[in-house]
């Protein structure tokens, strides 16, 4: 990777030599998905290391939210490796052995948080108790305790004053920070973003995003897909150009400017 | 026959026994509908599922929302219960009866509130790491039941009318005992005008109660009935809200 990245980095997030070091925590291996006759995804491999921010972009259609939507197994891979954390969750690839022990889907997505473009928040419940249910049916923590880490994770993303409210009382960007706490609450080793910025009103977008930008800071290893190619060129580590369910470049910071890819360089040329 | 041949003094000279009747329809509709909820929605459930099991959902809710309540109470009471060598009370031959019926009606009422609530619900529980039970019973369910309750009001409504055919098997509803006074009292209309504003006022009733039933799962609460009951626990999460604020970040 580049030294000297287009944006300095504010943080002490660890430079980039040290996640392309660390073995991943993330890997896909020859990922296929299909939808009846339908192939979505063309053989994906991509490897995602500790403190890594992933950003996968590319034109719609293209298969970035059903690499996202496999990770958390929500959509399952027909063939590939998946592995998080050293262990199988994936169906196999073809031809070779399969793995010895899988592990379940309930202990991956434990382990991996995940924001949506809808932000599908529980609109019966509160913006607390959308933080504290999981943490009391995920963690089994009491119900004191679950509600007292759901307004310190509300703190984190400024909307503790909001606790109290319903998410039909928040605006779209506090919906979606509400979000982000709740997938954060329960301490994930990774986070997904799943176009977290494209259901909200513009002037609503920089809030989202400050609050992904803290959290990078933190070290967090995240996968984002996204539109906001702004964005992307600051954080991301590992920019991945996707069409027509394959991955056609990936590259650093670098990729936005001068894309190696003839397809690549057309879809930037289109979009900035 | 002028008006003043009809003696609706009657009414309340047989009140205790008109409502008694009205009592006892009652009691079967709600014990029914209890049932019919649970039998409802496991049907819903086995509806939702593959081809095997949403077949036989699929066959039960099409024969039963097709017999009509009269044959139904025959065939429980007359029918099945010397197939199966069991002497049914009229009681519980009614509440069988109305159970077999209502859960065929239900169970659609139930599909397709279930089916009203957004993927993005249960996926987000899911990704959360909740088990699917755990995403049922404290995402979809409770959003889905706020769908389903004016329906299932109306169900309740048809319930308690449809008691009045248990009058064949004999069992002592409001229908049955005006039968009863009209034999002594030869005044047919008086009394099943009384029958018939017994049932209104019952349907009222209930349209009142499953609309504040409704309103109190309103979220944001919204109106007196829903503030009272979600008031407690919006002043408790106010209260963590303000001790919080007060300690900034115990954690950080």
């Amino acid at each position: 990777m580049r030294a000297t990245p287009t944006v300095p980095r504010t943080s002490d997030h660890p430079d980039s030599a040290t996640p392309s070091q660390a073995a991943p925590v993330v890997e896909l291996r020859q990922l296929r998905k299909s939808f009846g006759d339908l192939e979505v995804l063309k053989g994906i491999d991509l490897a995602v290391r500790p403190g890594e921010h992933v950003v996968l972009f590319g034109p719609s259609g293209s298969g970035k939210s059903t690499v996202l939507r496999s990770i958390n197994l929500l959509e399952p891979p027909t063939s590939g490796s998946l592995r998080f954390d050293g262990v199988e969750y994936g169906p196999g690839i073809p031809g070779e052995p399969q793995a010895a022990e899988r592990g379940r889907p309930i202990d991956l997505r434990r382990n991996i948080g995940m924001v949506f473009q809808q932000f599908n928040l529980f609109p019966h419940l509160t913006a607390l108790e959308n933080v504290a249910l999981p943490l009391r049916s995920v963690r089994g923590c009491k119900r004191p305790q679950a509600e007292h880490q759901a307004a310190e994770a509300l703190r984190r993303v400024g909307l503790l004053e909001r606790a109290a409210h319903y998410p039909r009382q928040l605006s779209g960007g506090q919906q979606q920070r509400v979000a982000i706490a709740r997938a954060l609450a329960l301490d994930p080793q990774v986070m997904l973003f799943d176009e977290p910025t494209s259901a909200l009103d513009p002037e609503l977008v920089g809030g989202v995003l400050a609050t992904m930008r803290e959290l990078a800071e933190t070290g967090m290893t995240m996968l984002i897909v996204t539109h906001e190619l702004g964005f992307a060129r600051e954080i991301g580590d590992l920019n991945v150009f996707m069409e027509d369910g394959q991955v056609v470049e990936t590259g650093d910071r670098e990729i936005y400017a001068g894309p190696t890819n003839p397809r690549t360089s057309a879809f930037l040329s289109a979009v900035l | 026959m002028p008006l003043a041949n009809y003696d609706w003094g009657l009414i309340w000279d047989y009140r205790s026994d008109l409502l008694n009747g009205l009592l006892t329809a009652l009691e079967v509709a709600v014990v029914a509908l209890v049932l019919s909820l649970v039998c409802g929605m496991l049907l819903a459930l086995l509806r939702m599922r593959a081809a095997p099991f949403s077949w036989i959902a699929a066959i039960y809710i099409n024969v039963f929302r097709g017999i009509p309540a009269l044959v139904t109470v025959i065939w429980v009471y007359f029918g099945v219960a010397l197939a199966i060598d069991v002497k049914f009370s009229v009681f519980q031959a009614g509440v069988i009866a109305l159970t077999l019926l209502y859960s065929a009606f239900l169970a659609e009422i139930f599909r397709s509130a279930l089916e009203a609530i957004p993927k993005g619900q249960q996926e987000a529980g899911l990704a959360l790491g909740m088990k699917p039970a755990r995403v049922f019973f404290s995402v979809t369910l409770p959003q889905a039941t706020k769908i389903a309750i004016p329906n299932v009001g109306n169900m309740f409504i048809g319930m308690v009318k449809d008691t009045s055919v248990f009058t064949v098997i004999g069992l002592l509803e409001v229908v049955r005992v005006t039968q009863n006074v009209v034999a002594t009292t030869f005044q047919p209309f008086v009394l099943y005008t009384a029958a018939a504003a017994l049932y209104v006022a019952v349907a009222f009733a209930i349209d009142f109660l499953f609309r504040l039933i409704e309103r109190t799962m309103e979220a944001p609460p919204d109106g007196l009935l829903s503030r009272a009951v979600r008031g407690r626990r919006q002043r408790r999460i106010q209260a963590l809200i303000d001790a919080e604020t007060a300690s900034p970040s115990a954690s950080a």
